[in-house]
Protein backbone atom coordinates (compact mmCIF):
# COMPACT_ATOMS: atom_id res chain seq x y z
CA UNK A 1 0.00 0.00 0.00
CA UNK A 2 1.10 3.16 -1.01
CA UNK A 3 2.11 6.07 1.22
CA UNK A 4 -0.87 8.53 0.17
CA UNK A 5 -3.23 5.46 0.50
CA UNK A 6 -2.45 5.22 4.12
CA UNK A 7 -4.02 8.40 5.05
CA UNK A 8 -7.48 6.85 3.92
CA UNK A 9 -10.32 6.63 6.81
CA UNK A 10 -12.39 4.76 5.00
CA UNK A 11 -15.27 2.84 7.54
CA UNK A 12 -13.85 4.94 10.65
CA UNK A 13 -15.98 6.52 13.02
CA UNK A 14 -14.76 9.92 14.37
CA UNK A 15 -16.07 11.59 17.23
CA UNK A 16 -15.97 15.90 16.62
CA UNK A 17 -16.73 17.80 19.79
CA UNK A 18 -17.43 21.31 19.06
CA UNK A 19 -18.55 20.39 15.51
CA UNK A 20 -21.17 22.82 14.36
CA UNK A 21 -19.08 25.67 13.26
CA UNK A 22 -15.09 27.33 13.23
CA UNK A 23 -12.18 24.80 13.12
CA UNK A 24 -14.54 21.81 14.35
CA UNK A 25 -16.68 21.89 11.19
CA UNK A 26 -13.82 22.18 9.27
CA UNK A 27 -12.09 19.80 10.71
CA UNK A 28 -15.37 16.80 10.55
CA UNK A 29 -15.38 18.12 6.67
CA UNK A 30 -11.97 17.42 6.16
CA UNK A 31 -12.34 13.94 7.96
CA UNK A 32 -15.64 12.63 6.32
CA UNK A 33 -13.51 13.86 2.67
CA UNK A 34 -10.93 11.35 3.71
CA UNK A 35 -13.84 8.53 3.90
CA UNK A 36 -14.84 8.53 7.82
CA UNK A 37 -18.01 8.57 8.97
CA UNK A 38 -18.62 11.51 11.95
CA UNK A 39 -20.08 12.24 15.16
CA UNK A 40 -20.89 16.12 15.05
CA UNK A 41 -21.24 16.46 18.99
CA UNK A 42 -21.50 20.16 19.94
CA UNK A 43 -24.71 22.24 22.28
CA UNK A 44 -26.31 24.10 19.21
CA UNK A 45 -28.33 21.96 17.30
CA UNK A 46 -29.07 23.74 14.28
CA UNK A 47 -25.01 24.37 13.66
CA UNK A 48 -24.51 20.92 13.86
CA UNK A 49 -27.32 20.15 11.90
CA UNK A 50 -25.58 21.67 9.30
CA UNK A 51 -22.53 20.31 9.76
CA UNK A 52 -24.10 17.16 9.45
CA UNK A 53 -25.42 17.79 5.91
CA UNK A 54 -22.65 19.13 4.29
CA UNK A 55 -20.86 15.65 5.45
CA UNK A 56 -23.72 13.95 4.29
CA UNK A 57 -23.09 15.71 0.52
CA UNK A 58 -19.41 14.39 0.80
CA UNK A 59 -21.27 10.80 1.07
CA UNK A 60 -20.46 9.76 4.67
CA UNK A 61 -23.28 9.03 7.91
CA UNK A 62 -23.32 11.99 10.24
CA UNK A 63 -24.71 11.18 13.83
CA UNK A 64 -26.37 14.36 15.22
CA UNK A 65 -26.27 14.56 18.88
CA UNK A 66 -26.31 18.07 20.70
CA UNK A 67 -23.82 17.60 23.64
CA UNK A 68 -22.71 19.80 26.31
CA UNK A 69 -18.74 18.78 27.21
CA UNK A 70 -18.78 20.33 30.50
CA UNK A 71 -21.20 17.97 31.55
CA UNK A 72 -19.87 14.00 32.41
CA UNK A 73 -23.53 12.79 31.76
CA UNK A 74 -24.45 14.40 28.81
CA UNK A 75 -20.46 13.07 27.02
CA UNK A 76 -21.28 9.42 28.43
CA UNK A 77 -24.72 9.45 26.42
CA UNK A 78 -22.97 11.24 23.39
CA UNK A 79 -20.19 8.53 23.40
CA UNK A 80 -22.94 5.78 23.90
CA UNK A 81 -25.11 6.88 20.96
CA UNK A 82 -22.37 6.92 19.12
CA UNK A 83 -21.20 3.44 20.17
CA UNK A 84 -24.88 1.96 19.74
CA UNK A 85 -25.16 4.05 16.04
CA UNK A 86 -21.65 2.55 14.39
CA UNK A 87 -20.30 -0.19 16.84
CA UNK A 88 -17.03 1.47 16.83
CA UNK A 89 -15.21 4.91 17.64
CA UNK A 90 -11.58 4.99 15.90
CA UNK A 91 -10.66 8.54 16.25
CA UNK A 92 -11.90 11.52 18.97
CA UNK A 93 -11.08 15.12 18.04
CA UNK A 94 -11.89 16.97 21.42
CA UNK A 95 -11.84 20.28 19.43
CA UNK A 96 -14.64 21.72 21.75
CA UNK A 97 -13.24 24.90 23.85
CA UNK A 98 -12.28 28.29 23.45
CA UNK A 99 -12.45 31.72 25.30
CA UNK A 100 -15.21 31.84 28.32
CA UNK A 101 -16.50 34.82 30.39
CA UNK A 102 -12.89 36.19 32.33
CA UNK A 103 -10.95 36.38 29.52
CA UNK A 104 -9.12 39.52 29.56
CA UNK A 105 -9.53 40.55 33.34
CA UNK A 106 -6.15 40.51 35.55
CA UNK A 107 -6.52 37.40 38.33
CA UNK A 108 -7.73 39.30 40.99
CA UNK A 109 -11.15 40.30 39.15
CA UNK A 110 -11.77 36.45 37.95
CA UNK A 111 -14.53 35.10 39.85
CA UNK A 112 -14.80 31.24 40.47
CA UNK A 113 -17.80 30.71 38.19
CA UNK A 114 -15.26 32.42 35.64
CA UNK A 115 -12.78 30.23 36.42
CA UNK A 116 -14.27 26.91 36.70
CA UNK A 117 -16.26 27.66 33.54
CA UNK A 118 -13.37 27.85 31.32
CA UNK A 119 -11.02 25.31 33.00
CA UNK A 120 -14.68 23.24 32.53
CA UNK A 121 -14.99 23.83 29.29
CA UNK A 122 -11.12 23.67 28.12
CA UNK A 123 -10.12 21.02 30.28
CA UNK A 124 -12.75 18.81 32.26
CA UNK A 125 -14.54 18.80 29.04
CA UNK A 126 -11.42 16.61 27.14
CA UNK A 127 -11.30 14.60 30.21
CA UNK A 128 -14.86 13.82 30.19
CA UNK A 129 -15.11 12.93 26.85
CA UNK A 130 -11.30 10.82 26.79
CA UNK A 131 -13.19 9.30 29.88
CA UNK A 132 -16.05 7.98 27.89
CA UNK A 133 -14.45 6.83 24.81
CA UNK A 134 -11.17 5.09 26.00
CA UNK A 135 -13.15 2.04 27.12
CA UNK A 136 -14.95 1.54 23.67
CA UNK A 137 -11.01 2.31 21.52
CA UNK A 138 -9.55 -0.41 24.46
CA UNK A 139 -12.47 -2.72 23.54
CA UNK A 140 -11.71 -2.55 20.02
CA UNK A 141 -8.15 -2.91 20.17
CA UNK A 142 -6.87 0.58 19.56
CA UNK A 143 -7.83 4.03 18.41
CA UNK A 144 -6.64 8.03 17.95
CA UNK A 145 -6.98 11.33 20.05
CA UNK A 146 -6.35 14.15 19.08
CA UNK A 147 -6.74 17.15 21.35
CA UNK A 148 -6.65 21.25 20.77
CA UNK A 149 -4.37 23.24 22.37
CA UNK A 150 -3.12 26.50 21.45
CA UNK A 151 0.36 28.77 21.46
CA UNK A 152 -1.46 30.14 24.50
CA UNK A 153 -0.95 26.73 26.36
CA UNK A 154 2.83 26.84 25.80
CA UNK A 155 2.90 30.83 26.43
CA UNK A 156 1.44 32.59 29.04
CA UNK A 157 -0.89 35.79 28.26
CA UNK A 158 -1.61 39.46 29.64
CA UNK A 159 -5.20 38.79 31.35
CA UNK A 160 -5.33 35.53 30.26
CA UNK A 161 -5.42 33.02 32.60
CA UNK A 162 -8.47 30.32 32.07
CA UNK A 163 -7.56 29.52 28.53
CA UNK A 164 -4.07 29.54 29.06
CA UNK A 165 -3.98 27.48 32.27
CA UNK A 166 -6.07 25.02 30.77
CA UNK A 167 -4.45 24.85 27.06
CA UNK A 168 -1.13 23.97 29.00
CA UNK A 169 -3.24 21.00 31.35
CA UNK A 170 -4.17 19.29 28.39
CA UNK A 171 -0.49 19.02 26.79
CA UNK A 172 0.26 17.26 29.93
CA UNK A 173 -2.91 15.48 30.16
CA UNK A 174 -2.49 14.19 26.52
CA UNK A 175 1.25 13.05 27.28
CA UNK A 176 -0.14 10.83 30.12
CA UNK A 177 -2.64 9.41 27.62
CA UNK A 178 0.07 8.86 25.49
CA UNK A 179 2.16 7.18 28.05
CA UNK A 180 -0.64 5.17 29.86
CA UNK A 181 -2.21 3.41 26.36
CA UNK A 182 1.20 3.81 24.67
CA UNK A 183 1.32 -0.67 24.55
CA UNK A 184 -2.50 -0.92 23.96
CA UNK A 185 -2.33 1.14 20.62
CA UNK A 186 -4.59 4.25 21.18
CA UNK A 187 -2.12 7.67 20.09
CA UNK A 188 -2.99 10.78 21.75
CA UNK A 189 -1.92 13.99 20.04
CA UNK A 190 -2.25 17.89 19.93
CA UNK A 191 -2.76 19.94 17.53
CA UNK A 192 -2.09 23.86 18.42
CA UNK A 193 -3.88 26.25 15.63
CA UNK A 194 -2.81 29.24 15.57
CA UNK A 195 -5.12 32.25 14.34
CA UNK A 196 -8.06 31.42 12.71
CA UNK A 197 -10.68 34.31 11.82
CA UNK A 198 -12.95 31.15 10.22
CA UNK A 199 -14.01 34.19 7.62
CA UNK A 200 -14.88 36.37 9.86
CA UNK A 201 -14.15 40.31 9.21
CA UNK A 202 -14.40 41.24 12.86
CA UNK A 203 -11.92 38.78 13.56
CA UNK A 204 -9.67 39.32 10.79
CA UNK A 205 -9.61 42.75 11.87
CA UNK A 206 -8.93 42.08 15.35
CA UNK A 207 -6.22 40.23 14.43
CA UNK A 208 -4.63 42.55 12.13
CA UNK A 209 -5.04 40.56 9.15
CA UNK A 210 -2.23 38.57 10.91
CA UNK A 211 0.55 41.14 9.60
CA UNK A 212 2.49 40.00 13.06
CA UNK A 213 2.60 36.54 12.31
CA UNK A 214 5.62 35.55 11.18
CA UNK A 215 4.09 34.39 7.72
CA UNK A 216 2.48 37.32 7.03
CA UNK A 217 -1.31 35.98 7.29
CA UNK A 218 -4.24 34.30 9.18
CA UNK A 219 -4.76 30.29 9.42
CA UNK A 220 -7.27 29.12 6.79
CA UNK A 221 -9.74 26.96 7.78
CA UNK A 222 -9.04 24.54 5.42
CA UNK A 223 -5.39 24.58 6.77
CA UNK A 224 -6.14 22.68 9.51
CA UNK A 225 -8.30 19.52 7.79
CA UNK A 226 -5.51 17.97 6.51
CA UNK A 227 -3.30 18.15 9.91
CA UNK A 228 -6.53 16.37 11.46
CA UNK A 229 -6.49 13.48 8.71
CA UNK A 230 -2.79 12.86 9.54
CA UNK A 231 -3.03 12.87 12.85
CA UNK A 232 -6.07 10.16 12.63
CA UNK A 233 -4.57 8.58 9.97
CA UNK A 234 -2.26 5.72 10.19
CA UNK A 235 0.48 7.37 8.10
CA UNK A 236 0.72 9.15 12.11
CA UNK A 237 0.81 5.46 13.93
CA UNK A 238 4.50 6.51 15.18
CA UNK A 239 3.33 9.69 16.68
CA UNK A 240 2.58 9.54 20.31
CA UNK A 241 1.78 12.60 22.84
CA UNK A 242 3.05 14.80 20.09
CA UNK A 243 1.86 18.41 19.08
CA UNK A 244 1.87 20.09 16.24
CA UNK A 245 1.58 23.68 15.53
CA UNK A 246 0.43 25.34 13.25
CA UNK A 247 0.58 29.00 13.20
CA UNK A 248 2.85 30.33 10.74
CA UNK A 249 5.70 30.40 12.53
CA UNK A 250 5.43 32.19 16.04
CA UNK A 251 6.20 29.84 17.85
CA UNK A 252 9.66 29.59 16.49
CA UNK A 253 10.41 33.21 17.94
CA UNK A 254 9.17 32.49 21.86
CA UNK A 255 6.62 35.50 20.81
CA UNK A 256 3.25 34.09 20.17
CA UNK A 257 2.32 35.95 18.18
CA UNK A 258 5.32 38.69 17.98
CA UNK A 259 5.03 41.70 19.49
CA UNK A 260 1.72 41.38 20.10
CA UNK A 261 -0.85 39.61 22.75
CA UNK A 262 -4.27 39.77 21.05
CA UNK A 263 -7.03 38.50 23.42
CA UNK A 264 -9.54 36.08 21.27
CA UNK A 265 -13.13 38.22 21.87
CA UNK A 266 -15.60 36.26 23.92
CA UNK A 267 -17.38 33.40 22.15
CA UNK A 268 -19.56 31.62 23.93
CA UNK A 269 -20.41 28.57 21.98
CA UNK A 270 -18.25 25.71 21.77
CA UNK B 1 -10.29 16.15 -2.34
CA UNK B 2 -8.13 16.77 0.84
CA UNK B 3 -6.22 14.17 0.24
CA UNK B 4 -4.57 15.78 -3.00
CA UNK B 5 -3.51 18.04 -0.79
CA UNK B 6 -0.49 15.17 0.29
CA UNK B 7 0.41 14.43 -3.20
CA UNK B 8 3.92 15.22 -4.00
CA UNK B 9 3.14 14.59 -7.73
CA UNK B 10 5.68 17.11 -9.81
CA UNK B 11 8.09 17.91 -6.98
CA UNK B 12 11.28 17.38 -6.66
CA UNK B 13 13.33 16.44 -3.27
CA UNK B 14 17.11 16.25 -2.01
CA UNK B 15 17.29 13.69 0.72
CA UNK B 16 21.28 14.46 2.18
CA UNK B 17 21.84 11.18 4.49
CA UNK B 18 19.91 8.71 2.85
CA UNK B 19 22.22 5.58 3.92
CA UNK B 20 20.51 5.78 7.19
CA UNK B 21 17.64 3.42 7.98
CA UNK B 22 15.32 7.54 8.90
CA UNK B 23 16.92 8.87 5.40
CA UNK B 24 16.42 6.08 3.49
CA UNK B 25 12.69 5.89 5.13
CA UNK B 26 12.13 9.26 3.82
CA UNK B 27 13.23 9.20 0.70
CA UNK B 28 11.07 6.34 -0.80
CA UNK B 29 8.24 7.75 1.38
CA UNK B 30 8.61 11.16 -0.52
CA UNK B 31 9.17 9.41 -3.79
CA UNK B 32 5.62 6.90 -3.01
CA UNK B 33 4.10 10.07 -2.65
CA UNK B 34 5.04 11.27 -6.23
CA UNK B 35 8.13 13.10 -6.30
CA UNK B 36 11.33 12.62 -7.74
CA UNK B 37 14.25 12.00 -5.22
CA UNK B 38 18.18 12.39 -5.17
CA UNK B 39 20.01 10.79 -2.56
CA UNK B 40 23.14 11.45 -1.01
CA UNK B 41 25.50 10.54 1.46
CA UNK B 42 26.72 11.50 4.72
CA UNK B 43 30.50 11.22 4.23
CA UNK B 44 32.13 8.96 1.81
CA UNK B 45 32.13 5.96 3.86
CA UNK B 46 32.09 2.85 0.87
CA UNK B 47 28.90 1.75 2.70
CA UNK B 48 26.99 4.72 2.69
CA UNK B 49 27.52 4.69 -0.97
CA UNK B 50 26.52 1.49 -1.54
CA UNK B 51 23.55 2.07 0.94
CA UNK B 52 22.81 5.52 -1.41
CA UNK B 53 22.78 3.46 -4.66
CA UNK B 54 20.25 0.52 -3.29
CA UNK B 55 17.77 3.68 -1.86
CA UNK B 56 17.97 5.46 -5.43
CA UNK B 57 17.36 1.64 -6.40
CA UNK B 58 14.34 1.96 -4.74
CA UNK B 59 12.92 5.38 -6.27
CA UNK B 60 13.60 3.85 -9.77
CA UNK B 61 11.41 0.98 -9.20
CA UNK B 62 8.80 3.38 -8.21
CA UNK B 63 8.52 4.97 -11.57
CA UNK B 64 10.49 7.87 -10.06
CA UNK B 65 13.75 10.14 -11.28
CA UNK B 66 16.23 10.41 -8.80
CA UNK B 67 20.31 9.59 -8.79
CA UNK B 68 22.72 9.01 -5.65
CA UNK B 69 25.54 10.77 -5.18
CA UNK B 70 28.59 9.71 -2.18
CA UNK B 71 29.78 13.33 -0.62
CA UNK B 72 30.86 14.57 2.29
CA UNK B 73 28.51 16.55 3.64
CA UNK B 74 30.60 18.54 5.40
CA UNK B 75 32.69 19.84 2.44
CA UNK B 76 31.06 23.27 0.82
CA UNK B 77 32.18 22.13 -2.60
CA UNK B 78 30.41 18.69 -2.54
CA UNK B 79 27.10 20.23 -0.81
CA UNK B 80 27.00 22.73 -3.90
CA UNK B 81 27.70 20.30 -6.73
CA UNK B 82 25.06 18.26 -5.58
CA UNK B 83 22.30 20.62 -4.86
CA UNK B 84 23.54 21.73 -8.68
CA UNK B 85 23.56 18.54 -9.88
CA UNK B 86 20.03 17.52 -8.82
CA UNK B 87 18.47 20.94 -9.94
CA UNK B 88 20.01 20.94 -13.01
CA UNK B 89 18.91 16.56 -13.62
CA UNK B 90 15.53 16.90 -12.19
CA UNK B 91 14.80 19.88 -13.36
CA UNK B 92 14.19 22.28 -9.71
CA UNK B 93 14.55 21.66 -6.29
CA UNK B 94 11.19 21.19 -4.04
CA UNK B 95 12.38 20.09 -0.95
CA UNK B 96 15.38 19.48 0.95
CA UNK B 97 15.58 16.38 3.99
CA UNK B 98 18.81 16.99 5.69
CA UNK B 99 19.18 13.68 7.19
CA UNK B 100 22.49 13.84 7.91
CA UNK B 101 23.86 11.57 10.95
CA UNK B 102 27.28 10.72 12.41
CA UNK B 103 26.68 8.91 15.80
CA UNK B 104 29.46 9.92 17.90
CA UNK B 105 29.48 8.77 21.65
CA UNK B 106 33.01 9.01 24.00
CA UNK B 107 33.23 10.83 27.55
CA UNK B 108 34.01 14.57 27.24
CA UNK B 109 37.05 14.37 28.99
CA UNK B 110 39.17 12.30 25.78
CA UNK B 111 36.82 14.29 23.35
CA UNK B 112 39.63 16.01 21.11
CA UNK B 113 39.50 19.27 18.94
CA UNK B 114 39.66 17.07 16.15
CA UNK B 115 36.84 14.92 16.83
CA UNK B 116 34.71 17.22 18.17
CA UNK B 117 34.69 19.89 14.94
CA UNK B 118 34.27 16.77 12.94
CA UNK B 119 30.73 15.54 14.52
CA UNK B 120 30.14 19.43 14.70
CA UNK B 121 31.23 19.85 10.58
CA UNK B 122 28.99 16.76 9.83
CA UNK B 123 25.82 16.81 12.09
CA UNK B 124 25.30 20.87 12.13
CA UNK B 125 27.74 22.42 9.99
CA UNK B 126 26.80 20.15 7.18
CA UNK B 127 22.97 21.22 7.28
CA UNK B 128 23.64 25.04 7.17
CA UNK B 129 25.76 24.35 3.81
CA UNK B 130 22.95 22.60 2.34
CA UNK B 131 20.29 24.97 3.42
CA UNK B 132 22.35 27.58 1.94
CA UNK B 133 22.66 26.16 -1.14
CA UNK B 134 19.39 24.76 -1.74
CA UNK B 135 17.59 28.15 -0.10
CA UNK B 136 18.88 30.18 -3.51
CA UNK B 137 17.00 28.25 -5.78
CA UNK B 138 13.96 27.83 -3.20
CA UNK B 139 14.08 31.23 -2.62
CA UNK B 140 14.21 32.57 -5.96
CA UNK B 141 10.86 30.81 -6.48
CA UNK B 142 9.50 31.58 -3.46
CA UNK B 143 8.72 28.08 -2.53
CA UNK B 144 10.48 25.46 -0.91
CA UNK B 145 10.32 22.85 2.17
CA UNK B 146 13.46 21.83 4.46
CA UNK B 147 13.00 18.96 6.51
CA UNK B 148 15.82 18.86 9.23
CA UNK B 149 16.00 15.32 10.85
CA UNK B 150 17.18 15.55 14.56
CA UNK B 151 17.41 13.34 17.50
CA UNK B 152 15.76 13.67 20.52
CA UNK B 153 19.63 14.06 22.43
CA UNK B 154 18.71 17.66 20.75
CA UNK B 155 16.33 18.10 23.96
CA UNK B 156 17.78 15.87 26.08
CA UNK B 157 21.79 15.68 27.61
CA UNK B 158 23.12 11.64 27.09
CA UNK B 159 26.07 10.73 28.86
CA UNK B 160 29.23 10.33 26.77
CA UNK B 161 27.05 12.31 24.09
CA UNK B 162 28.50 15.93 24.79
CA UNK B 163 29.40 17.03 21.66
CA UNK B 164 25.95 14.85 19.63
CA UNK B 165 23.87 16.38 21.79
CA UNK B 166 25.58 19.82 21.26
CA UNK B 167 25.38 19.28 17.04
CA UNK B 168 21.51 18.36 17.30
CA UNK B 169 20.59 21.37 19.38
CA UNK B 170 22.59 23.70 17.22
CA UNK B 171 20.24 21.97 14.01
CA UNK B 172 17.11 22.27 16.27
CA UNK B 173 17.38 26.33 16.64
CA UNK B 174 19.00 26.62 13.56
CA UNK B 175 15.66 25.33 12.13
CA UNK B 176 13.25 27.39 13.87
CA UNK B 177 15.81 31.05 13.11
CA UNK B 178 15.64 30.05 9.00
CA UNK B 179 12.21 29.82 9.69
CA UNK B 180 11.15 32.95 10.75
CA UNK B 181 13.76 34.54 8.66
CA UNK B 182 11.99 32.79 5.44
CA UNK B 183 8.56 33.05 6.67
CA UNK B 184 7.36 35.26 4.12
CA UNK B 185 9.32 34.17 1.20
CA UNK B 186 7.12 30.58 0.71
CA UNK B 187 9.76 28.58 2.54
CA UNK B 188 8.69 26.42 5.23
CA UNK B 189 12.21 24.86 7.62
CA UNK B 190 10.66 22.46 10.37
CA UNK B 191 12.30 19.58 11.78
CA UNK B 192 11.56 16.02 12.95
CA UNK B 193 12.55 14.87 16.17
CA UNK B 194 13.54 11.15 15.80
CA UNK B 195 13.66 8.89 19.00
CA UNK B 196 15.46 5.44 19.52
CA UNK B 197 14.31 4.14 15.88
CA UNK B 198 15.06 0.54 14.45
CA UNK B 199 18.65 0.57 12.66
CA UNK B 200 20.19 3.04 14.70
CA UNK B 201 24.05 2.49 15.13
CA UNK B 202 23.58 3.58 18.68
CA UNK B 203 21.19 0.25 19.45
CA UNK B 204 23.83 -2.17 17.89
CA UNK B 205 24.05 -3.73 21.15
CA UNK B 206 21.32 -6.27 22.31
CA UNK B 207 21.36 -4.83 25.81
CA UNK B 208 21.19 -1.34 25.10
CA UNK B 209 18.63 -1.94 22.65
CA UNK B 210 16.54 -4.14 25.00
CA UNK B 211 17.26 -1.80 28.05
CA UNK B 212 15.80 1.31 25.85
CA UNK B 213 12.70 -0.79 24.64
CA UNK B 214 12.29 -1.59 28.50
CA UNK B 215 12.43 2.02 29.18
CA UNK B 216 9.82 3.91 26.19
CA UNK B 217 6.21 4.10 27.11
CA UNK B 218 5.40 2.28 23.87
CA UNK B 219 7.90 -0.77 24.59
CA UNK B 220 9.28 -0.52 21.59
CA UNK B 221 11.73 1.64 19.41
CA UNK B 222 10.38 4.18 16.45
CA UNK B 223 10.46 2.97 12.95
CA UNK B 224 11.63 4.65 10.20
CA UNK B 225 8.62 4.39 8.22
CA UNK B 226 6.53 6.46 10.93
CA UNK B 227 9.35 9.14 10.41
CA UNK B 228 8.98 9.43 6.75
CA UNK B 229 5.49 9.66 7.05
CA UNK B 230 5.40 13.02 8.86
CA UNK B 231 7.81 14.07 6.65
CA UNK B 232 5.88 13.34 3.70
CA UNK B 233 3.21 15.54 5.27
CA UNK B 234 5.78 18.18 6.32
CA UNK B 235 6.49 18.27 2.53
CA UNK B 236 3.46 18.67 1.15
CA UNK B 237 1.19 21.72 0.08
CA UNK B 238 -1.16 20.73 3.40
CA UNK B 239 1.30 21.88 5.47
CA UNK B 240 1.92 25.35 4.10
CA UNK B 241 1.31 27.42 7.09
CA UNK B 242 3.59 25.22 9.50
CA UNK B 243 7.13 26.54 10.06
CA UNK B 244 9.45 26.52 13.16
CA UNK B 245 8.05 23.26 14.41
CA UNK B 246 10.03 20.07 15.90
CA UNK B 247 7.63 17.25 15.26
CA UNK B 248 8.50 14.38 17.37
CA UNK B 249 8.24 10.72 16.82
CA UNK B 250 10.08 9.15 20.00
CA UNK B 251 7.86 6.35 20.78
CA UNK B 252 6.87 8.68 24.31
CA UNK B 253 10.10 9.49 25.60
CA UNK B 254 10.17 13.31 25.63
CA UNK B 255 6.83 12.58 27.51
CA UNK B 256 8.64 10.72 30.33
CA UNK B 257 9.80 13.23 33.74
Amino acid sequence: MGVLDRLRLDGRLAIVTGAGRGLGRAMALALADAGCDIVAAARTRPQIEETAEAVRALGRRCLVVPTNVTDPASVEAMADAAAAEFGRIDVLLNNAGGATAGMGKPVDEITDEEWRLGIDTNLSGTFYCCRAVIPHMLAQGGGKIINVTSGFGLRGGRDNFMYTSSKAGLINFTRSLSMTYADRNIQANLIAPGLFPHDNPAMVEWWRGGKFVPMGRLGRDEELGPLCVFLASDLSSGMNGGILALEGGGLAGGHAPTGFAPVVPLERET
Amino acid sequence: MVLEGFSLNGNTALVIGAAGPIGRAIAVALAEAGADVAVATTTRAQREEVAANSCANEIWVLNRRGFAQAIDAAAEADVRALVERAVSELGRLDILVNAHDLPYAKPFAGVTPEEWRRVLDVNLTGVYLACRAASAPMLERGAGRIINVISLLAERGMVNGAAYCAAQAGVMNLTRALALEWARSGVTVNAIGAGWTEGMAFLDDEDARRQMERYLPAKRLARPEEIAGIAVYLASDAAEYLTGQVVWLDAGALSHV
